[in-house]
C-alpha cells in the first residue's frame, strides 16, 4: 500500500468530511425545524431564517457530495496507479530472481499473483479507503454534535450501544476454535473440490466416478458438521448483534427518554429532532464495518503473496563483468541443493566441455542430469564449486553475456503472440530478414512457413495459428540458430516431441548443432554413440566418464542402462505371450 | 422492477428479481420451505418497521403541542416498542433459515447435486469446462450464493418496503410531501440499475484490458529465458509495460462513468431530505403543514438512508451472488447423455464402428468421416496416424466421450448408447500417458480400480503390475501416502500403479493411449511387462506412435485426416507400400539418427 500512501490518506480524509458534512446536515435540519416554531429554539448555537435552512443545507450536501465524489476518484486513481506501480515492479524483479524460481513456480501461479492479488489489492484501496474514512468520521462526529445537543439522550444511545457490544463479546468469547476448526474443513473442502475436479475427466475413463465421488461426499459431510457446529456456536451473537444495532431499539430509547425530558420541561423540541436524528449514527457505521472485514481479511492475503515474491532473492550481479574466452563449459567440484530439500541434486560434481564437442548426459531420471543442464544458464547458482564458461564464473559474468553465450533448446517450447519472424527475431533484434530466413531454413521450418497464409507475418502462439509440437520446437530451434551463441544446451527429448516430423527435427537440431560446444540431456541411448564423452549419473554424483566404447566394456550404470535400452526397444505388443 | 428487456445489450443480463427468487427456491431444494418462510418473515419485519416509523408523526404531534401531552406521547411510545419488538422478533426468526444447520445442508445437498452432474455429464462437455473454473463453481460459488442468500434477501427487501411503508403512511399526514418522496425515491431503482450496467459496461472494457494483461503476463513469465537474453526485462518489456498502461487507461475511463450513479444513489437520501424540507418549508410558512409532522418525516427520511448506503456498498455482493448462481444454473442444465431403451449386458467384446461421423462441438470441420471397422473379441488393434488424424477421437468415442452425429459403435451387440454409463465403464479399462494419482494411500488408489476388492486382490493386482517391490520400498508400503511422497515417484512408477488399476478392474476392453510415450528408457521396460500382462486374453486397443511396438498387432488401422485409409497387419501394410510404410521407413531413418554425426 505504501506506494500510494498520499491517495489513501487524502480518500479517508476527504470521506471522512464528507461524513462530517453528512452529520453537520442533521444538525441544520433540526435548526431548520426551529426557525419554523414560533419560538425558535437554537441547535448548538445556530439559528437562521427558514430560508437560509434550506439554502445552508443545500450548500453542505453540495459540499459533502464534492468531498464525497473527490475521495471515490482520489482513492480509485490511487488504485489504479497502485496496479500499474505493482505489477512493474513485480515483472522487473522477476526477471532478476532465479529463472529457476520462475520455472518451479510456474507461470499459473506467478499469473494469479501478477493478476488477481494486484487486483484485490485494488479492491481494497479503491473501496475501502473512503469507507474506512466514512466509518471512522461519522460516528465520532455523530458522537461529539449528540453531546453538544443534550448529553443525556447522547447518553441513552451510548448506553445501548454498549449493552449491545458487551452482550456480543459475552456470547462470543469461545468461537475462536470454532472458528478454526471451520477455517479447516474448509480448506479441506477446498482440497477436496479441487481433486474431485480435476480427477474427474481421468476418473471417469476408470469407472463412472463412483469411486471418487464417494470421497468427494466423505469430504463434505465433515464439511457440513464443522459448519454446524460454528453456526451453532455464532448463531446467536451474529443474530443478537445483527438486531442490537438496527435503529429501531435507539430511537425508542431516546424518543421515550426524550418524551419524559420534554415533560419535564427540560428540553426543548429541536433539540429532540435533532438527537432522533443523530443517536442512530453510530450503529449505522458499526454494520459496514462487518463487511470490510472480510475485504481486509483478502487483501492482507493478497499483500503477502506480491510481497513473498518481491522477498525472493534477485541473483547476485557482479561489478566487474567479464568476458568469456573460448566455447568450453567447465563444472569445477560442484554441489548443488534445491531449496526446501534435504538431500543434495549434485554432489561434487566435475567435468569439462571442449570447445566444439558434443557431450551427452546420460542417467536414470533424477539422477541429476537437467540440474546440469539447467545450472549452466543460472536457473539456479550453485551451493558450491564453480561453474566456469570460457574459463569466467559465470556468476562474474552480466547475465546477458551470459545468455549471449549460452542458448538452450528445452521440451517446452514457447512463442510469442506475434508473427513468425518476430518469434525468430526475438532472438537476434537487429537480424535483417534474410538472417531470419536463414535460421529458419537451416531450422527445416521455412518450407512450411511459406505454406501458411500470411507467410513469415502469420501470428503464432496461443491465440494465433495452430502449430503442432514439432512446427512450434523447429521455430524455436530457428530462434537459437539466430540467436548464434557458441554453446548450446539440449534436450534430447525434443527431437521426439512430435513424431511424424521426428525427421525434420533431428536435421534441424544438427544444424544448430554444427560448430558449437553442445550439452545434451540424452534419453535414448542409441542417438548418442558416437558423441565425444558421455557423462552418466547416478544419484547426484558423476559415476562415469567415456566414450560409449569405453563405457559399455566397463561393468558399471552405463553398461545396465544400455542394457535396459535394448530391451525396450525390442519390445512389442502381443497379449497372450508371457515374457521372462 | 421486472423489465426483462432493459439490459438484453449488456450481454450479461441483470437477473430480475423474480427470476433471482425462483433460482433461490430452485437452490434451496429441500429447504425452499424454510427459504420461503424466512422471507415472509423478513417481509413481515420491515413492514412492522415501517410502521414503527409512521408512529413518529402522532409522537411528534403530541409532544409539539403546547403545552406536550404526556399521556397520548406514552401511547404512541408504546406501540412504537411494540412494533419495534414485532420488527425483532420477525427478524431472529427469518435468520433461521441462515443461522441455523438449514443453510449448511442447502450447500451440502446442492454440492452433491453438482458433483452428481460432474460425473454424469457427456464428457465432451466435462472437457469444455476448465478445471479451474468447475472447481470454484463447486467450492466457491456455493458459498457465495447460499451463504450470502438470507443477508442480500434481507437487503433488498429492506429497501423495498420500508420506504414503501413509509410513503403510504405519509399519504394521510401530507400527501403533497409523500408525492415528493414517490417521486424521488423510485429513482433509485433506475439509478441502481444504472450503476450496475455501467459497471458491467466498465468492466466489459476493463475486462479487456484486463484479458490483455493476463495473456501477457503469462508470455512474459513463460519467455522470461529467451526476453532476459534480450534484455528486454522488466520496464524495458515494451508489450507488458504497454498493456499495464493499457490497463490504467481503460480503469481511468470506466472510473468516470462509474462515479455518477454511484454517487447520486448516495446522495439520494440527502437529495431528499433537502427537498423534502424545502417544500414543507414552504408548506409549513404558508400554513398547509405543521412542524412535527415535517420534523417526522424528515426522521424518517434520514432512517432510509442507512439501508441504501449499505445496498450501495454491497452491489459488489451481489454481482457475486448472482454470477454464482448463474454459473450453478449453468452447470445443472447440462444435460447426461440419453441411455436409449433395451439396455442389457453386450454379449461379447467386439467394437464395431459403421460409418461413424463425428465432429467436436463448436466445429465444422468433422473429425472422424465415414469410419467403419470391426473387431473380434480378444484381438489386437493398433491405431496408427499422424497426431490430429482422429486416432484418439475413435478411442473416445467408445467411451461414449460424446455421441456421433451419424453412424453406430457397438460393443458386441449393443450400441453402446443404450449402455447405462456404469455397464460401459464397467467394460472398459483405459491407459493414459498420463497418470492421476489421489491424494491417498497407494492401496486405495490401486482399489479404486474395484472398490470392492479384498485386500489380497489389491495386492495381487500390484505384483501383476510389476509395482509390489517399489511399494515395498516405500516407507510405509502400501499405506504411503501419494501426497507425502508426491514428486519422488517416477513417471513409471506412477504409470504402473494405474496399470494396477486397471488389472484390478479386469474390464475386458482395455484402451491404451501411448503409455510409454513420455517414459525414459528406464521405467520404460517395466511398464511394458506391466502392460503385457494387462493386455492379456483381452480385446485390445492402442494408440501407438512407436510403430515397432505395434508389428505383432492383429490388425493395424491407419487413420488420416478422419478417414480410415489403410487397414491389415504389418506385413500386408508394408507390402502394399502406402500410407503405413512411408511412416515405418521415417521411423527406421530416424532410428538411425546419431548425435555425432550432426558434426561436420
Amino acid at each position: 500500500m505504501a506506494p500510494v500512501s498520499a491517495e489513501t490518506k487524502k480518500a479517508m480524509l476527504l470521506a471522512g468530511l464528507a461524513a462530517l458534512a453528512n452529520v453537520f446536515a442533521l444538525v441544520l435540519l433540526a435548526a431548520a425545524v426551529s426557525a419554523l416554531m414560533n419560538n425558535p429554539a437554537k441547535i448548538l448555537g445556530i439559528s437562521f431564517s427558514p430560508t437560509t435552512g434550506v439554502l445552508l443545507l443545500g450548500t453542505v450536501t453540495v459540499f459533502a457530495f464534492v468531498c464525497r465524489n473527490a475521495a471515490f476518484r482520489t482513492s480509485h486513481l490511487g488504485a489504479f496507479r497502485l496496479e500499474q506501480i505493482l505489477r512493474t515492479r513485480l515483472s522487473a524483479h522477476l526477471a532478476e530472481v532465479p529463472l529457476g524460481f520462475v520455472v518451479a513456480s510456474g507461470s499459473g501461479t506467478l499469473k494469479k499473483v501478477l493478476l488477481d492479488d494486484v487486483r484485490n489489492l485494488h479492491a481494497f484501496v479503491a473501496d475501502s479507503t473512503p469507507f474506512i474514512g466514512r466509518s471512522m468520521a461519522a460516528p465520532a462526529a455523530s458522537l461529539v454534535m449528540l453531546m453538544l445537543v443534550d448529553w443525556r439522550l447522547a447518553a441513552t444511545s451510548v448506553a445501548l450501544l454498549c449493552f449491545g457490544a458487551l452482550l456480543m463479546y459475552f456470547v462470543m468469547r469461545d468461537s475462536v476454535s470454532h472458528r478454526q476448526e471451520y477455517a479447516q474443513s474448509q480448506e479441506r473442502i477446498n482440497a477436496a473440490v479441487i481433486e474431485f475436479v480435476q480427477a474427474m475427466p481421468v476418473v471417469r475413463t476408470f469407472d463412472d466416478g463412483s469411486g471418487s465421488f464417494r470421497r468427494f461426499q466423505e469430504a463434505l459431510a465433515g464439511y457440513r458438521l464443522a459448519l454446524k457446529k460454528w453456526i451453532a456456536a455464532t448463531g446467536v451473537s451474529a443474530r443478537l448483534g445483527m438486531l442490537i444495532l438496527s435503529p429501531v431499539p435507539t430511537l425508542v430509547a431516546v424518543a421515550g427518554v426524550g418524551t419524559l425530558l420534554l415533560a419535564r420541561g427540560s428540553l426543548d423540541f429541536p433539540a429532540l429532532i435533532a438527537a432522533l436524528l443523530l443517536s442512530t449514527g453510530m450503529a449505522d457505521a458499526l454494520m459496514p464495518l462487518m463487511w470490510l472485514n472480510n475485504f481486509i481479511k483478502k487483501s492482507q492475503a493478497s499483500a503477502l503473496r506480491i510481497q513473498e515474491i518481491l522477498n525472493v532473492p534477485v541473483l547476485p550481479k557482479t561489478s566487474v563483468p567479464q568476458q568469456p574466452k573460448d566455447a568450453s563449459v567447465l563444472f569445477d567440484r560442484v554441489w548443488f541443493r534445491y531449496e526446501n530439500r534435504r538431500e543434495d541434486a549434485l554432489k561434487d560434481v566435475s567435468f569439462i566441455a571442449s570447445p566444439g564437442t558434443v557431450t551427452a548426459l546420460v542417467g536414470p531420471s533424477g539422477a541429476g542430469k537437467s540440474t546440469v543442464a539447467k545450472l549452466i544458464p543460472r536457473f539456479w547458482d550453485v551451493t558450491a564449486g564453480r561453474i566456469r564458461v570460457g574459463g569466467t564464473d559465470i556468476r562474474d559474468m552480466l547475465p546477458e553475456t551470459l545468455m549471449a553465450t549460452v542458448s538452450f533448446v528445452f521440451q517446452d517450447t514457447f512463442l510469442f503472440q506475434d508473427s513468425i519472424e518476430a518469434n525468430i527475431r526475438m532472438a537476434r533484434p537487429e537480424a535483417s530478414f534474410e538472417q531470419v530466413v536463414a535460421a529458419a531454413e537451416a531450422a527445416r521450418i521455412h518450407d512450411f512457413i511459406l505454406t501458411l497464409p500470411d507467410g513469415y507475418q502469420t501470428r503464432a502462439g496461443d491465440r494465433g495459428t495452430r502449430l503442432s509440437g514439432g512446427q512450434r520446437q523447429r521455430i524455436t530451434i530457428a530462434r537459437a540458430i539466430l540467436r548464434d551463441a557458441p554453446v548450446v544446451i539440449l534436450d534430447e527429448a525434443t527431437a521426439f516431441a512430435d513424431p511424424e516430423n521426428e525427421e525434420e527435427i533431428i536435421e534441424a537440431l544438427a544444424n544448430l548443432m554444427r560448430n558449437r560446444t553442445v550439452i545434451v540431456i540424452a534419453h535414448r541411448l542409441a542417438t548418442i554413440k558416437d558423441v565425444d564423452q558421455i557423462v552418466v549419473f547416478d544419484q547426484g554424483e558423476v559415476a562415469e566418464i567415456g566414450t560409449h566404447g569405453q563405457l559399455v566394456d566397463q561393468e558399471g550404470v552405463y553398461k545396465r542402462l544400455w542394457r535396459n535400452f535394448e530391451t525396450a526397444q525390442q519390445w512389442d505388443l502381443k497379449q497372450g505371450e508371457v515374457r521372462a | 422492477m421486472n423489465n426483462d428487456t432493459e439490459n438484453n445489450d449488456t450481454g450479461k443480463r441483470l437477473l430480475t428479481l423474480r427470476e433471482a427468487y425462483r433460482l433461490a427456491l430452485t437452490i434451496a431444494d429441500g429447504e425452499a420451505g424454510l427459504l420461503k418462510r424466512s422471507l415472509l418473515l423478513f417481509a413481515l419485519s420491515f413492514l412492522a418497521q415501517g410502521c414503527a416509523y409512521l408512529c413518529f408523526y402522532p409522537l411528534l404531534q403530541a409532544l409539539f403541542a403546547n403545552p406536550p401531552d404526556p399521556r397520548a406521547a406514552g401511547w404512541w411510545l408504546t406501540a412504537m416498542a411494540v412494533l419495534g419488538g414485532v420488527d425483532l422478533c420477525c427478524r431472529w426468526l427469518a435468520h433461521n433459515f441462515d443461522y441455523t444447520g438449514a443453510i449448511v445442508d442447502v450447500t451440502h445437498q446442492l454440492r452433491e447435486k453438482l458433483g452428481d452432474r460432474l460425473r454424469r455429464m457427456p464428457l465432451e462437455a466435462l472437457s469444455g469446462h476448465r478445471t479451474g473454473d468447475l472447481s470454484a463453481t463447486l467450492s466457491l460459488c456455493v458459498d457465495n450464493a447460499v451463504l450470502h442468500m438470507g443477508v442480500v434477501a434481507s437487503l433488498i427487501l429492506q429497501t423495498l418496503v420500508v420506504p414503501t411503508v413509509v410513503i403510504v403512511g405519509t399519504l394521510w399526514a401530507d400527501w403533497r410531501l409523500s408525492l415528493v418522496l414517490v417521486l424521488l425515491f423510485p429513482l433509485a431503482v433506475p439509478i441502481y440499475r444504472w450503476r450496475r450496467r455501467s459497471s458491467h459496461e466498465e468492466k466489459k472494457e476493463v475486462a479487456r484490458a484486463y484479458a490483455d494483461v493476463e495473456s501477457d503476463s503469462i508470455e512474459y513469465i513463460q519467455g522470461l529465458p529467451v526476453l532476459r537474453a534480450v534484455n528486454q526485462v522488466g520496464e524495458k518489456s515494451d508489450r507488458m509495460q504497454a498493456s499495464i498502461a493499457t490497463l490504467r487507461v481503460a480503469q481511468a475511463n470506466g472510473l468516470i462513468e462509474a462515479t455518477m450513479p454511484a454517487l447520486l444513489m448516495s446522495t439520494l437520501v440527502e437529495l431528499g431530505l433537502l427537498t423534502v424540507l424545502a417544500l414543507g418549508t414552504y408548506r409549513v410558512l404558508g400554513g398547509t403543514c405543521t412542524v412535527p409532522v415535517l420534523a417526522a418525516l424528515l426522521v424518517m427520511i434520514s432512517r432510509l438512508s442507512e439501508p441504501l448506503a449499505i445496498f450501495v456498498n454491497v452491489t459488489t455482493v451481489l454481482d457475486v451472488v448472482e454470477s454464482s448462481f448463474a454459473r450453478i444454473r449453468e452447470l445443472l442444465a447440462t444435460e447426461d447423455l440419453p441411455v436409449l431403451p433395451a439396455a442389457g449386458q453386450p454379449d461379447r467384446y467386439s467394437i464395431t464402428f459403421e460409418q461413424v461421423d463425428f465432429a467436436y462441438k463448436g466445429q465444422e470441420s468433422k473429425a472422424l468421416a465415414q469410419v467403419s471397422f470391426s473387431l473380434p473379441p480378444n484381438s489386437l488393434t493398433a491405431l496408427v496416424g499422424p497426431s490430429g488424424s482422429g486416432k484418439t477421437t475413435v478411442a473416445k468415442l467408445i467411451m461414449r466421450y460424446a455421441d456421433p452425429q451419424s453412424g453406430l459403435i457397438r460393443i458386441g451387440n449393443c450400441d453402446v448408447r443404450t449402455l447405462q454409463q456404469e455397464t460401459l465403464m464397467s467394460c472398459l479399462s483405459v491407459v493414459f500417458q498420463d497418470v492421476y494419482l489421489f491424494d491417498d494411500t497407494i492401496f486405495n488408489n490401486i482399489r479404486m480400480g474395484r472398490p470392492e476388492a479384498s485386500d489380497s486382490e489389491v495386492e495381487a493386482a500390484a505384483r501383476a503390475a510389476y509395482c509390489h517391490d517399489f511399494i515395498h520400498q516405500l516407507p510405509q508400503g502400501y499405506q504411503t501416502r501419494v501426497g507425502d511422497i508426491g514428486g519422488s515417484l517416477s513417471g513409471g512408477e506412477r504409470q504402473r500403479i494405474s496399470i494396477a488399476r486397471a488389472i484390478l478392474k479386469n474390464a475386458p476392453i482395455v484402451i491404451l493411449d501411448e503409455p510409454t510415450a513420455s517414459l525414459d528408457t528406464e521405467s520404460e521396460v517395466e511398464v511394458q511387462r506391466a502392460i503385457d500382462t494387462l493386455v492379456r486374453n483381452r480385446t485390445v486397443i492402442v494408440i501407438a506412435h512407436r510403430l515397432s511396438t505395434i508389428i505383432k498387432a492383429d490388425s493395424i488401422l491407419v487413420i488420416a485426416d478422419g478417414r480410415l485409409v489403410e487397414q491389415g497387419t504389418h506385413a500386408q501394410l508394408l507390402a502394399q507400400r502406402g500410407r503405413y510404410c512411408q511412416m515405418w521407413e521415417v521411423q527406421q531413418r530416424a532410428k538411425q539418427w546419431s548425435l555425432h554425426k550432426a558434426r561436420p
